[in-house]
């Protein structure tokens, strides 16, 4: 019952991260109807962000997502602005192509100027944990956590109260319409892409504490977040959420009951089965 | 979706009548290679050349004219060569015949694949190709007895190649893999021009251009779509164990990882999907390339005292830090296709050649 509860609260833990990772992809998605296949690698700039900011100017992880957010917002919209607006009616195989050479020249810019090597960011509270329930509890996961539903809160807050928030949410149920209401779309656009990099970004730092940081984990966390976004229900933020959290909650699960080598064929086994007798995810509407 | 795959569809069939005289002249040119040039390192350059046509020309075939983009093929090539050399390590059997059990086992996780995959469409078809692969890597990685996880399987010495006992070769130089290459080369695209000529083809293209409409027509979908997968996971498990049994190494990431997937699919995106010359233009452009980037870099070197010191310590820790960035190219290449040559290279320089003419031919 104890390594069940143990495996089940980290597994929560670490799927806030995943949850932000997926509502990140699925906010582009729902704008845009397009895959980002780049996103595990800008999560993995996000970590390269704060690994060095956090080795060249000593500033915390936690708090350098301070400066990570509005960078990554930045790239995200560059992004956007330079390359995916000039695909957004082409192919969607065209679409999926684009963002994977993007990550491929991310992933490879990045091994250049750091090489391939595993980085390790460690703070003084690295590998601390405080025991509650006779469970033991990470603190960076637990202070990742926090940090994470804070931002998942002021998310829900910026969709459904902000003007801005809810232009990106008419542009996502009927881009034309959208625009005949006359809702800047392509400015709709950045500010959604902007807004799903920077919360992989965050992501990225969050997890920058207890993860190894290499060139090349992108498409790692690439796939999860589809695996995630598919099981909530594309375009779905709080599907995104649950999904993330159901996610964190197989691998670990996976993790200690059958073996920390197979836990990723757990993720993807499951992702499977959903898009076989469910693809429109848990919480979605079924496609059109 | 229309104006671009109408396109492809014209590039596929235009030329072909001259076309042929001049692939069988192509033909005899290159058979004649290993007799004029004996540089090791140019033939080396001819033999990627040929694997990367092999590989792009069988995606083409379920990407390109049937248009359902497997982002998932380094499955196929993987299962190749992992049971190429699974077979010749364990068990002493010849690569040839290890080819043909790979070509079996390709074709049952292409119809698992198939029976998966086809029911979803578009986005949701490429996410679960890439899951597939993704869990064969990962089983790679774990059957360590089988597969010798993460270290990957070494070939120590291939078995002479005979004819009922007379040696016809021990595969001491490169040449027999030069010619085991031009072989399977020419029998991809073989199969590519018999299948586009054929009922089949018309049925993938109709299939490609509108599932729809095809459906409506009386195309059997799935049955069409699984044949399609099949006839490329076959041959693109080939592709597989000739990599194998050429390099002498396979480990998951090398033959299963979604590099792999990518580079196949780049392959044909860049020279013009859905067309023969598609995937040799896009190896002429991406082989040169990025083995250039590689021997400018550092690993000429290596490269011209052969494959073997790769896996020296040197050798290794070279190919860590150097065998992935010449995918830099190849993401650079892809966008600028994607953006200023949605048709490829082929389509684009058909486009400027028949402006150049005044207006389309």
């Amino acid at each position: 019952m104890l390594v069940f509860s143990q495996s089940l609260i980290s597994g929560l833990l670490i799927g806030g991260v995943y949850a932000l990772i997926g509502i990140g992809l699925t906010i582009i998605f729902g704008v845009m109807r397009i895959i980002n296949f780049a996103h595990g690698d800008i999560m993995m700039i996000g970590m390269y962000l704060t690994y060095n900011l956090f080795t060249l100017a000593g500033i915390d992880p936690f708090v350098s997502v301070a400066i990570t957010i509005p960078i990554m917002f930045l790239f995200g919209a560059l992004l956007q602005k330079v390359f995916i607006n000039r695909v957004l009616n082409a192919l969607p195989q065209n679409q999926i192509l684009l963002t994977i050479g993007l990550g491929l020249i991310m992933s490879n810019t990045m091994m250049l100027i750091f090489t391939s090597d595993y980085q390790i960011l460690t703070t003084s509270y690295s590998s601390s944990s405080f025991r509650l329930f006779h469970i033991s509890i990470s603190q960076p996961l637990a202070i990742s956590f926090v940090i994470t539903a804070g931002i998942t809160a002021l998310l829900y807050w910026f969709f459904m109260k902000t003007d801005t928030g809810q232009a990106i949410r008419a542009t996502a149920q009927d881009r034309d319409a959208a625009q005949l209401m006359g809702i800047n779309v392509k400015r709709m656009s950045i500010i959604a892409f902007g807004l799903g990099s920077s919360l992989a970004g965050t992501a990225g730092a969050l997890i920058s504490p207890t993860y190894y940081i290499f060139p090349q984990i992108g498409s790692t966390f690439t796939l999860k977040a589809f695996v995630i976004t598919v099981l909530g229900g594309m375009g779905s933020i709080l599907g995104a959420t649950l999904g993330g959290i159901l996610i964190g909650v197989a691998e670990s699960m996976g993790a200690v009951y059958i073996s920390s080598g197979w836990k990723d064929v757990v993720v993807f086994v499951l992702f499977l089965l959903v898009l076989v007798f469910k693809p429109s995810g848990l919480l979605g509407k079924s496609r059109a | 979706m229309a104006i671009n795959t109408k396109e492809n569809k014209a590039a596929g069939g235009s030329f072909i009548t001259t076309g042929t005289v001049l692939s069988l002249l192509a033909l005899l040119a290159l058979a004649s290679v290993p007799s004029v040039v004996s540089s090791p390192y140019t033939l080396h350059l001819m033999i990627l050349l040929f694997l990367s046509t092999i590989m792009g020309q069988s995606w083409n075939l379920i990407g390109g004219y049937t248009g359902q983009y497997s982002v998932g093929h380094a499955a196929y090539f993987g299962a190749g060569a992992y049971t190429t050399m699974i077979l010749l390590q364990h068990f002493q059997i010849a690569p040839w015949y290890g080819a043909l059990a790979g070509m079996g086992v390709a074709l049952v996780v292409g119809l698992v694949v198939g029976s998966i995959c086809f029911r979803l469409r578009g986005p949701y078809f490429v996410l679960a190709s890439i899951a597939v692969a993704e869990i064969l890597r990962l089983s790679a990685m774990n059957l360590k007895e089988i597969t010798n996880g993460a270290e990957g399987i070494l070939a120590t010495d291939l078995p002479p190649f005979s004819i009922g006992g007379t040696v016809i070769t021990d595969f001491s130089t490169k040449v027999p893999f030069y010619y085991i290459g031009l072989g399977l080369v020419v029998l991809t695209v073989v199969v590519t021009v018999a299948v586009q000529h054929s009922k089949l083809g018309y049925y993938f293209q109709a299939i490609r251009e509108d599932q729809d409409a095809a459906h409506s027509l009386g195309i059997n979908l799935s049955l069409y779509k699984n044949l399609a997968l099949g006839l490329s996971a076959v041959l693109t498990s080939l592709a597989g164990s000739f990599y194998a049994i050429y390099v002498g190494f396979v480990d998951p990431p090398t033959v299963l990882g979604l590099d792999i997937s990518v580079q196949i699919v780049l392959i044909c995106i860049i020279g013009g999907i859905g067309t023969i010359y598609g995937p040799v233009v896009g190896s002429l452009v991406l082989v040169p390339l990025s083995e250039g980037l590689r021997s400018n870099l550092i690993a000429s070197a290596i490269f011209e005292t052969g494959i073997v010191s790769e896996s020296s310590p040197v050798g290794n820790f070279l190919k860590e830090n150097l065998a992935h960035a010449h995918a830099l190219i190849y993401g650079i290449l892809v966008v600028v296709v994607i953006l200023f040559m949605p048709d490829g290279v082929l389509g684009f320089a058909k486009k400027l050649v028949s402006k150049r003419k005044g207006g389309r031919a």
